[in-house]
Parts: C-alpha cells; sequence; structure tokens
C-alpha cells in the first residue's frame, strides 16, 4: 500500500494550480487503476473511431433509399430494399462467381511458382541473395505501374504476342491473341499480371518455411536412407504446411478484392467478362452514384468473406496444431 | 531638350503598348467584362489576393497554366488547377456533394456530368452571375448551346467542340488507280461517305491483308478498314451517330428496342469487322498512335485526331487525311446527321465554393470568345473548335488546318449530345456492355435490345421515372438531343 503511494505520479497536473479542475482530472487520471487503461482506451476509441463508426454509417446507409444524385437529406428509410436488389441482380452473382475465378486461379498458379522458386532458391549455393531480390522486385512495384505496363505488353501487335507467336502459329491459332478484348483472354489478362506480381510474396512465404525446416530431421531422414523425393514428400511437405496455409489465405483474401489490374487492363470489359466483385462496388458507388446498394452490397460481402476468412483461419490453426503434434511425437 | 526626348522615347511606347493593350481588351467586352467585374467583387469585399482551386481535366494540364497566370495578372486571383483524368472527376464531384467541403471552387468536366451533379446540389445555377457578365455563346451551334444548361438553368459552360468527325486517308482516295477500280465498281469516285452503310461498304473495300499489293501499293502491314471507339466507356459515345432518333419517348420508354434500335446495333457491330482485332479494349491512347501509324483508312473519332495525325512527329498520314462530316444514318425512312457530343467539356461552379461568383468570372473570362480561341488555338491544349470564329482565327486555322475546321464547324450543326439526365452513366453502362456482348457474339442485336430496355427501365424507377421525364422532355424542347435537328 504505502509502496503504491510511493511510486504514485504526483496528485496534480504540472503547472495547474491545486483544486482546479485540470488538477483534479490529473490526479483521477494519476491513480494506478485509470492509468492502466489509458492506453487501452486509446486504441479502442482509435477502433471505434476507425472501424465501428463507418461500419455502423454503412449499415444504416445501406437501409436508405439514396443515390448520391440526390441531397443526403433527401435520403429515407427503406428497409431491405437495397438487400433484396443486390440479391436480385444477376451482376452482382456473376461478378462474385468471377472473382472466386481469378482468385482461384491465381492463387493456385502463384502458390505452385512461388513454391518451386522457392524450393529452388532455398537449395542455390551461389548467388542466393541476387536471386531473392530479384524475384521480390514485383511485389515492390506499384500495382498501377504493373497494370500500366501489361496494357503495353498486351497489345495485340505486343511483345507477348510476338513471343508466343512461334507457338500459336504452330498449333495453327491466330497469332494475334486480343488480351484486352476477348472475353476470355482478358480473364487470363488480369490473372496473369496478378500472377507476376503476387507470385513474389508466395515465393517470400515458401523461402522462410523452407529456410526454418530443422536440418537434423532431414539429416535423421537421410542416414535412415530415404531418397530425395521421400524427403520432400515425408519430411519436407507436411513440415511446410503452415507456411502453405498462410500463403493461401494471405494470398485469397488479398486475390478476392482484386481490383487495380481490372481497371488498369480492361475496366471490368469487354462488356463485363473481367468484372470483379470489387470493381462491381466501385462502379456502382462511384461511377453509378448508388451509395446504399453499394453499402447493402458491401455487408453481403463482408458476411460471405468473414465466413471465408474463418475458414481459413481454422485451418491455419488446425495445420500449426498438426504439425506440432508431429514435431512432439 | 535632351530630357523631354528622352521623355518621348520613354512614353510612346508606353503609350503605343497601352493602346494595343486596349485595343485588344476592348476587342472582346465579354473577357473585359469578367475581369472589371472580377475587380469590382474583390474591392467590394476588400480582398487582396485570392486562390482558387479547379478540378482540371488531366488532357488541359499542360496549357491551362498559360491562362491562369494571365488571369492572375488581371485579377490577382491565383487558379490553383487538380489534374485529374476524365472518369475519375465525376466521381470526385459527387463526393464534394456529400462533403460539402469548397475544396474545388470550378469543375471541368463532360456536359453529362452536369445531371447528376446538379441533383446533388453540388453545382450553382450560374444565370445571376450570367445577368452581370453577360457571357457571348453567339456562334456556338444549338446542338453545343444547350448543353450548358439543364432544366432551364445555366450550370456548365463549354469550351470545347469535341463532336465526331470521320477521317479517311486522302493519298488512298485520291490515288488515281483507286479511283479507276472503285469508279468501276461502284459507279462514283472514293470520298466521304453519305451513309454509315456507305461508310462499311468503303471499309470492307479498303480492308487489306498484310503483304497484298493493291493499286500498285505493296502493303507490309495490314490496312484495316476502319476505326472506331468499342472499349466500354467508348460505345455509348459512338452509339448516336448509328441510332438517329432519341434514346426515350416523352415518357422515358426506351427505343431501343425497336426497328431502328435493333439497325443501330447491328450497324454499330457489324463494321467492327473491318477494325483492328484489339479495338474492344482500345482507348486514345491506342487509337490516335495507330491512326497515325497508318495502318487504317478511315476513322470515326474525336476531331483532334486529324491534329495528331498533322502534328504528331511519328505521324506519317500528316497532310494525308480528308476531314469529313460524319455519314448520315437511317431513322424512320429519312436519312438524318447525328454529330455525338462525345466529350468535349465545360465548366461548373460548386455551391459550396467560398466565392462561386468569382469562380463564374474566370470561367466567362476563359470561355469568352477571345481566350477561348486563344486556348484552342493553344499548341498543348485540347480544347476543339466549336464557334463561328474559330473559322477565321489565323491561329486556329493554322494549327488544325482550313478544311479540318471547315468541316467540323459543319459537322457541329448535326451536334447532339449524349444523354443529359440523371443516372446517365449508368444508362450508358448498360449499352456499352450489351454492345460488347453482340460484338463478342454472346447475343444477337434483337436480345440485346431488349436487355438495354429492361436495364434502363430499372434505373429510370430506381431514380424517379417523373424526375427523368420532366429532364428528358426539357431536353426535347431545347433541341439538345437533336429532336429539333430531326424535324427539320
Amino acid at each position: 500500500m504505502s509502496e503504491t503511494q510511493v511510486t504514485r505520479a504526483p496528485s496534480t497536473a504540472p503547472g495547474a494550480p491545486a483544486g482546479s479542475p485540470w488538477s483534479r482530472l490529473g490526479a483521477w487520471l494519476a491513480q494506478e487503476r485509470v492509468f492502466r487503461l489509458i492506453p487501452f482506451v486509446l486504441v479502442e476509441a482509435i477502433f471505434v473511431l476507425v472501424i465501428i463508426i463507418p461500419f455502423l454509417l454503412t449499415i444504416y446507409i445501406s437501409f436508405l433509399k439514396w443515390r448520391a444524385n440526390r441531397p443526403f437529406e433527401q435520403a429515407y428509410l427503406s428497409g431491405f430494399e437495397n438487400y433484396q436488389a443486390v440479391l436480385t441482380d444477376p451482376g452482382f452473382w456473376s461478378a462474385l462467381g468471377r472473382t472466386f475465378y481469378f482468385a482461384g486461379a491465381a492463387v493456385t498458379l502463384e502458390l505452385v511458382l512461388g513454391f518451386v522458386l522457392a524450393m529452388l532458391v532455398a537449395r542455390t549455393v551461389r548467388g542466393k541473395a541476387v536471386y531473392i531480390t530479384i524475384l521480390l522486385v514485383p511485389m515492390m512495384i506499384v500495382p498501377v505501374v504493373v497494370g500500366y505496363n501489361f496494357t503495353m505488353l498486351y497489345i495485340d501487335s505486343g511483345p507477348i504476342n510476338q513471343l508466343l507467336a512461334p507457338f500459336t502459329e504452330a498449333m495453327g491459332l491466330d497469332p494475334r491473341i486480343r488480351w484486352l478484348s476477348d472475353p476470355v483472354a482478358a480473364q487470363w489478362a488480369v490473372i496473369l499480371s496478378d500472377v507476376w506480381q503476387w507470385t513474389s510474396l508466395t515465393f517470400l512465404i515458401f523461402l522462410s518455411g523452407f529456410s526454418a525446416l530443422p536440418k537434423q530431421l532431414i539429416n535423421a531422414a537421410r542416414v535412415m536412407g530415404a531418397s530425395a523425393w521421400q524427403i520432400f514428400w515425408r519430411v519436407e511437405l507436411p513440415l511446410l504446411k503452415p507456411a502453405i496455409v498462410i500463403a493461401v489465405v494471405i494470398r485469397s483474401m488479398e486475390a478476392l478484392k482484386i481490383f487495380d489490374p481490372v481497371v488498369l487492363l480492361t475496366a471490368g470489359g469487354p462488356g463485363t467478362s473481367s468484372q470483379s466483385i470489387a470493381f462491381y462496388l466501385w462502379e456502382q458507388v462511384w461511377v453509378f452514384n448508388k451509395f446504399s446498394f453499394g453499402a447493402a452490397a458491401s455487408i453481403i460481402l463482408l458476411i460471405i468473406f468473414a465466413a471465408l476468412i474463418f475458414f481459413g483461419i481454422w485451418l491455419l490453426v488446425r495445420s500449426s496444431a498438426a504439425v506440432a503434434r508431429e514435431r512432439a511425437a | 531638350m535632351k530630357s523631354s526626348r528622352m521623355m518621348v522615347s520613354v512614353l510612346v511606347p508606353l503609350v503605343s503598348a497601352g493602346l494595343a493593350a486596349a485595343s485588344a481588351q476592348a476587342a472582346d467586352p465579354v473577357a473585359d467584362r469578367a475581369v472589371e467585374l472580377a475587380r469590382a467583387y474583390m474591392k467590394a469585399k476588400k480582398i487582396d489576393k485570392l486562390e482558387q482551386n479547379m478540378l482540371l481535366n488531366s488532357l488541359y494540364r499542360n496549357a491551362i497554366g498559360d491562362f491562369a497566370d494571365r488571369w492572375e495578372k488581371l485579377t490577382n486571383i491565383k487558379v490553383v488547377s487538380s489534374p485529374l483524368g476524365y472518369t475519375d472527376i465525376p466521381s470526385k464531384i459527387m463526393a464534394e456533394a456529400v462533403a460539402k467541403t469548397g475544396s474545388f471552387d470550378i469543375f471541368n468536366d463532360f456536359p453529362y456530368t452536369m445531371p447528376d451533379a446538379v441533383g446533388a446540389g453540388v453545382v450553382v445555377p450560374l444565370d445571376e452571375y450570367a445577368k452581370k457578365g453577360k457571357p457571348d455563346f453567339s456562334g456556338v451551334a444549338p446542338g453545343l448551346r444547350y448543353q450548358q444548361y439543364y432544366q432551364g438553368k445555366l450550370y456548365n459552360i463549354v469550351l470545347d467542340g469535341d463532336h465526331l468527325i470521320l477521317a479517311l486517308r486522302k493519298d488512298i482516295v485520291e490515288n488515281p488507280e483507286v479511283i479507276k477500280e472503285y469508279q468501276a465498281k461502284f459507279g462514283k469516285k472514293p470520298g466521304c461517305p453519305a451513309t454509315i452503310d456507305e461508310w462499311e461498304q468503303m471499309a470492307a473495300y479498303f480492308h487489306t491483308k498484310e503483304g497484298e499489293t493493291r493499286w500498285g501499293m505493296k502493303f507490309d502491314k495490314p490496312l484495316y478498314g476502319a476505326m472506331g471507339y468499342r472499349s466500354v466507356n467508348f460505345s455509348y459515345r459512338h452509339f448516336p451517330a448509328y441510332f438517329g432518333g432519341l434514346l426515350f419517348d416523352k415518357d422515358m420508354k426506351p427505343q431501343i428496342a425497336t426497328k431502328e434500335g435493333v439497325e443501330a446495333i447491328t450497324k454499330f457491330t457489324s463494321i467492327v469487322k473491318y477494325m483492328p482485332p484489339d479495338i474492344q479494349g482500345w482507348g486514345t491512347p491506342q487509337i490516335y498512335p495507330f491512326w497515325g501509324s497508318g495502318q487504317a483508312f478511315s476513322v470515326m473519332s474525336f476531331p483532334s485526331i486529324v491534329g495528331y495525325g498533322n502534328s504528331n512527329e511519328k505521324s506519317v498520314v500528316k497532310g494525308k487525311q480528308l476531314s469529313c462530316l460524319i455519314p448520315q444514318t437511317t431513322w424512320k425512312g429519312k436519312l438524318v446527321r447525328r454529330a455525338p457530343q462525345a466529350a468535349g467539356t465545360g465548366y461548373m461552379v460548386n455551391k459550396y465554393s467560398k466565392h462561386p461568383e468569382l469562380a463564374y468570372y474566370f470561367v466567362q473570362w476563359l470561355t469568352s470568345p477571345s481566350v477561348g480561341d486563344e486556348a484552342i488555338a493553344h499548341p498543348k491544349g485540347f480544347w476543339d473548335p466549336f464557334r463561328k470564329s474559330n473559322t477565321t482565327n489565323e491561329a486556329i486555322l493554322k494549327r488544325f488546318g482550313e478544311d479540318f475546321v471547315k468541316v467540323t464547324m459543319e459537322n457541329s450543326n448535326h451536334a447532339v449530345s449524349l444523354l443529359l439526365i440523371e443516372g446517365n452513366y449508368e444508362y450508358f453502362k448498360i449499352l456499352d456492355n450489351n454492345l460488347a456482348d453482340v460484338m463478342n457474339g454472346n447475343v444477337k442485336p434483337d436480345e440485346a435490345a431488349k436487355r438495354i430496355e429492361t436495364g434502363w427501365n430499372r434505373v429510370t424507377e430506381d431514380i424517379g421515372r417523373k424526375r427523368q421525364i420532366e429532364s428528358g422532355r426539357w431536353g426535347v424542347e431545347t433541341g439538345l438531343t437533336g429532336a429539333r435537328l430531326m424535324e427539320m
């Protein structure tokens, strides 16, 4: 008790006359039961201001009938009208489906390429730092620059088609692939630019996974006569499970929000063939001014994506626990 | 004696410079009035110096500074521009409608941004200021002039005649061998096509594969018969050239799922086979250089493409371009000519500006006949000719060429606005998406027309049919949409 009294801060705020409201506030804040809560309160305040209030506002707006081409003062409550409009809009569902398709294709390619590159670099003895630096560069480039560069590369008479020409011609295909104007090619144009940029991240995650592999286990397996394939399949890959799950979860979460390459390469076209859900939302809100419709669509998406994230986290926890159990055994 | 001589030698140039400046000023009372009224406003409000901000279409970023500097010297008001891509400007304006910050005093954008901005209450009617400033819109064709108004009020002062034009390769149509062969086949000399159908016929005829030799010329690269904007966010700007009437009737019933609508969709999409394969992904940054590279026989585009073809250092079509009126299309059995005002920016004043009246005076000064002509002639600007005075302005004629100015001014008499009602970007997008589906062979034109009709009706109901009917009818009554032209 006496120690507490000794270490307590002065009971008046510095410079404030004793008995003034400031000094009383200072004294109150200096009490240990209050003082220890200050950081928590600050964090909570930021959380409330930055997340909770905008989130509640979004929910509120989603129940209004409001397009921004009317003053907000003219908005009125319309119940679940916006939710109904979103759920019955085929554009919403096709954009969502397309997003899963983009994310599925892009993340799969990024995982495979990132894994292979990480495995090769992890086993490289000379020039490792150079390889790592080069392979991380795409991730460091601003997405706008990536998108702009790819618009140039994808031009029908551009370098990509020229590189592919020997193969496309050999297969009897038109060598001028319409990367940005054919509905299917445009989707792959978006996917490939995403793969080019974000394979760096999966590479980095897998490389750290390879670096953290316990050498003694691998050596023990080698001593016991396991082949290189067996070591990889039975020892390394199971130990890399958490890294794989992290890469899947992080990249999937990001890929489901794919927006930059869509805007920069195709503007969602031709037609709506490369429109992602993020682009759809942006267009509804910022081009069509349908703020309340956009709010309702965001809430619905939040529910869908939250379920996915929980599933991803559950997977991550489960695989980490399994690896821990294997190591303990 | 010596001192009086010195005084004379100093005073004479000063007086003559003053007289010259005065005569230059006196030549345009619209600009002068804007300056005087701005000065009087500053004096009345006891403001010595002021800074105003303009959200500017980035096309003008390299030229606007010269005019802003002059305005500052004349009035002590500095106009600071924030250049932004044209696709981003409408959302910034709508964000301002919600945020009400007054960060921008002036918005520079296309006329068809105006309906949403007016609906949101973020722009002020300029009529009160115009009563004092008396701007001059004489010599501007009705189809362009009325795009400055919405529901009877002046909101937006236009300084850009971006109505579409058709350009052909003059060197090809004037080639004696081409003339001979073309005449033998079609019974007439090649030249500006009279109709959309004839344009497609020419496109088919001149479309040449890589490696072919025709008319004594070897084509190392293919010559595409036609070019035009066919990508998302651009198709809707060209569509009115094919669809001769109003998109909606007086009760906002879409007119697209009609015989004329289906025909327009068919023609709009069928000429695509003579265009570069990637045309659905192209905007101006691809179309202009491609035209300049000489790989297309014809192009329907913004008029500045002719200037680009003549002035770009890499262009191989310098002096080889033939400017044409927009070809006619058929509407209910009659031939009509529609030159859509596909872009062409104007200037609006933010309701939340601290000094909207001063912002207006800058707009009046910039768009006045004399300063406006200088802007159009500015070598780094993208303002296109649109006013009668442009036809006699030597600097403009020098920059664009007499032939082009004549044709674009004639085209302006056939200018029609794009859809000038609230929610137009959503109507446009529905049209663009379905046109793309037809071009990609996903749906037939009649099915696309039905889908467009359904989509447009949904937007109309969402915004409010009554209000849309009011705006639509007002547009028809003023001749904004070409209805009057149609009756003539």
